[in-house]
């Protein structure tokens, strides 16, 4: 187990820079995930991370170990790929302990090992099959037990559920979260679905474009998002954003005067963030009416489509999930037809405030 | 799904037709070793001779020296294919792998080599072997076969190479591998099928040889490979089919035989990457 330091890391394809300078320090014994759309330049970092790929420049500790120059075997790390990447010609268990015998180790010693690994992921009873015969599910296993045989400093994991069955995904999940309280093995995970980040990691580093957006624990991101661009990421269904402007210590939201609970100038331009699940059907301190144009049932709860006053703020490149329209995420409420009108209400201490053009969080 | 009758009536029809247009050279091949000389000159032509001539097999077996060639023609195979290998693996897995500048013109270029029809190639390569004294030695073919199959077998490999994920590698280095620790221990036992179907065309390529065995062994008969040493059974007035037929079952049998031990490789190798 040890700490892993990334220091100023970034990465060049010729011209085009896809990670810039990028600094993090992963705890002892830290899940950390790396989450943010396609193409953001995770599965590069991680690469580079494992050596796989050569950094354009900066450093890269393991534990006390410089490792920045070593070949990937040589910085006693394990990971595991989206597609499992299991040798097809070898058995499971030839599989588990093929990074044991690269180094040398006894054949008695593999097999322990290796029994023991499979005990631990309840892959012992098909350690002689190849894995063309195995389930995807069982296949992942494999792959961690041929992660966590090795005993190494870290886990790097890409995208290890992507390939799995929503239930199973679910469930493989949880495992992993579990294998982790065991081993206490420093793993650095990479995913760009936001409930796997949210659910499993210590902290969560989110990317966009080859940059840091944020790093925090998943209660922070969701409670104090830095920027915009983390605001929209987190959260389902995305949270609602208003044009407004300043005006001495109000905002005008959907017609209605609301207090600004962040320090602005008057006449600045806002980006106003509002939940989805902090708006409640019936009254409440800020209270408006609306007429959903469009109500989706989930049984617990409802999602309300309506119209945002012309305020609505659609981030260029984002999904178009706000493009229907304003979101109300409510449950316990009677039936609600669409066209209706229909009085919702919300807090004003749950807004969110960003600024219209640096798109950084305002904040008291 | 299911076919219809006129499918099937067409589907068979149509393999039918081919496998007999394949298969009939071979069948008169036969025919011809099993006839005398009286039935082959006879009109219209024999289709089967009333008594099949097995003797001819021995006696052309005796009277020429066919297990000579057949082991000349293997020891020329034997070695441009494990020349031809031993380059084309590492040249077409670098290929595949590496996005060195200039390795696609390269690739070209190696494409381009193989368009040159060996005719073209015999004289230059003459003249070079004369140089450092190979004219009559087998290994003339080795080298001279090796030219004409790297550049197939390089671009058969890069493409079987292309197949196989990344991944494999890579976890292969995570685990303790050099790069080429990884191809040795990982890439190429996946390549078995596709190895071996490159192999077996290799070797074909040479066995099926004539022109550069005429050209530089044509004055040591101790090295005459099966095709070369067949072509000398022509009389200068006559030629005794039937024998010549006899010879080439012997020459073509190998082949026939390799094709039958192989095919469970081979078809692997044919339709690798098919399916995902
Ligand atoms: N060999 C390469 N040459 C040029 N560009 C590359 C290369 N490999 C990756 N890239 C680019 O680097 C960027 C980051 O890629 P990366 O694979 O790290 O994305 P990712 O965040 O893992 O995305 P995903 O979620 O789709 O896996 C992408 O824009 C990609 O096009
Ligand atoms: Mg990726």
């Amino acid at each position: 187990m040890a700490h892993i330091s990334i220091k100023d890391v970034h990465k060049n394809y010729g011209a085009v820079q896809v990670l810039k300078p990028f600094s993090l320090d992963v705890e002892d014994g830290e899940f950390l995930v790396l989450v943010g759309p396609s193409g953001c330049g995770k599965s590069t970092m991680l690469k580079i991370l494992a050596g796989l790929e050569p950094a354009s420049g900066g450093d890269i500790f393991i534990g006390d170990r410089n490792v920045t120059d070593l070949a990937p075997g040589d910085r006693d790390i394990a990971m595991v790929f989206q597609n499992y990447a299991l040798y097809p010609h070898l058995t499971v268990a030839q599989n588990i302990g093929f990074g044991l015998k690269m180094r040398g180790m006894s054949a008695a010693e593999i097999d322990t090992r290796v029994q023991a690994a499979a005990k631990t992921l309840g892959v012992e009873t098909y350690l002689e099959r190849k894995p063309k015969d195995l389930s995807g599910g069982q296949r992942q296993r494999v792959a961690l037990g041929r992660a966590i045989v090795r005993e190494p400093q870290a886990f790097l994991m890409d995208e290890p559920l992507s390939n799995l069955d929503a239930k199973l995904r679910v469930h493989m999940r949880a495992e992993i979260g579990e294998l982790h309280k065991r081993v206490g093995v420093t793993t650095v995970y990479v995913t760009h679905d936001q409930v796997e980040a949210m659910t499993m990691a210590d902290r969560v580093v989110i990317m966009r474009g080859g940059e840091i957006q944020q790093i925090a624990a998943p209660d922070v991101l969701f409670q104090k998002p830095d920027n915009l661009f983390v605001a929209g990421f987190i959260g389902s269904p995305g949270m609602n954003m208003l044009r407004a402007r300043a005006e001495s210590g109000t905002v005008n939201l959907l017609g209605l005067k609301v207090p600004l609970s962040a320090s602005v100038a008057d006449g600045t331009e806002l980006i106003v963030g509002l939940r989805p699940e902090h708006i409640k059907a019936g009254p409440g301190p800020v209270e408006f009416t609306i007429k959903p144009h469009l109500v989706e049932s989930l049984g617990s709860e409802k999602y309300l489509y309506f119209d945002g006053h012309g305020q609505i703020y659609a981030r260029a490149g984002d999904d178009e999930e706000n493009s229907k329209g304003l979101i109300a995420r409510v449950s316990h409420s009677g039936p609600i037809a669409e066209g209706e009108e229909l009085t919702l209400s919300f807090d004003p201490a749950d807004l969110y405030f960003f600024d219209a053009q640096s798109e950084l969080a305002v904040r008291a | 799904m299911k076919r219809t009758t006129l499918q099937n009536v067409t589907l068979y029809g149509t393999v039918t037709v081919v496998v007999a247009l394949i298969l009939f050279p071979v069948y008169w091949l036969l025919v011809t070793a099993l006839s005398t000389s009286a039935e082959l000159s006879s009109l219209p032509p024999i289709f089967w001779p009333e008594n099949p001539r097995f003797e001819t097999f021995s006696e052309v077996w005796a009277a020429r020296p066919i297990p000579t060639w057949l082991l000349n023609s293997t020891l020329a195979a034997i070695g441009s294919v494990t020349l031809s290998m031993a380059i084309s693996i590492l040249a077409g897995y670098a290929l595949s792998r590496f996005s060195v500048r200039g390795a696609h013109s390269m690739g070209i270029f190696i494409l381009t080599a193989k368009m040159l029809p060996a005719t073209l190639l015999v004289i230059p390569l003459f003249a070079i072997f004369r140089q450092v004294g190979l004219i009559g030695s087998l290994w003339s073919l080795v080298i001279a076969h090796s030219t004409l199959i790297i550049p197939f077998t390089t671009w058969m490999l890069k493409g079987y190479f292309d197949t196989i994920p990344r991944e494999l590698e890579q976890a292969a280095m995570v685990d303790g591998c050099s790069p080429l620790g990884a191809m040795f221990r990982v890439v190429l036992p996946i390549s078995t099928p596709g190895l071996a179907a490159t192999a077996l065309y290799a070797f074909v390529l040479s066995w099926a040889d004539y022109a550069y065995a005429r050209t530089f062994l044509v004055n040591a008969p101790d090295s005459w490979t099966a095709n070369l040493g067949i072509t000398t059974m022509r009389g200068e007035y006559t030629t005794d089919w039937n024998e010549v037929a006899a010879a080439a079952v012997f020459v073509a049998a190998p082949i026939m035989l390799i094709y039958i031990f192989l095919e469970r490789y081979l078809v692997g190798g044919l339709t690798a990457g098919a399916e995902k």
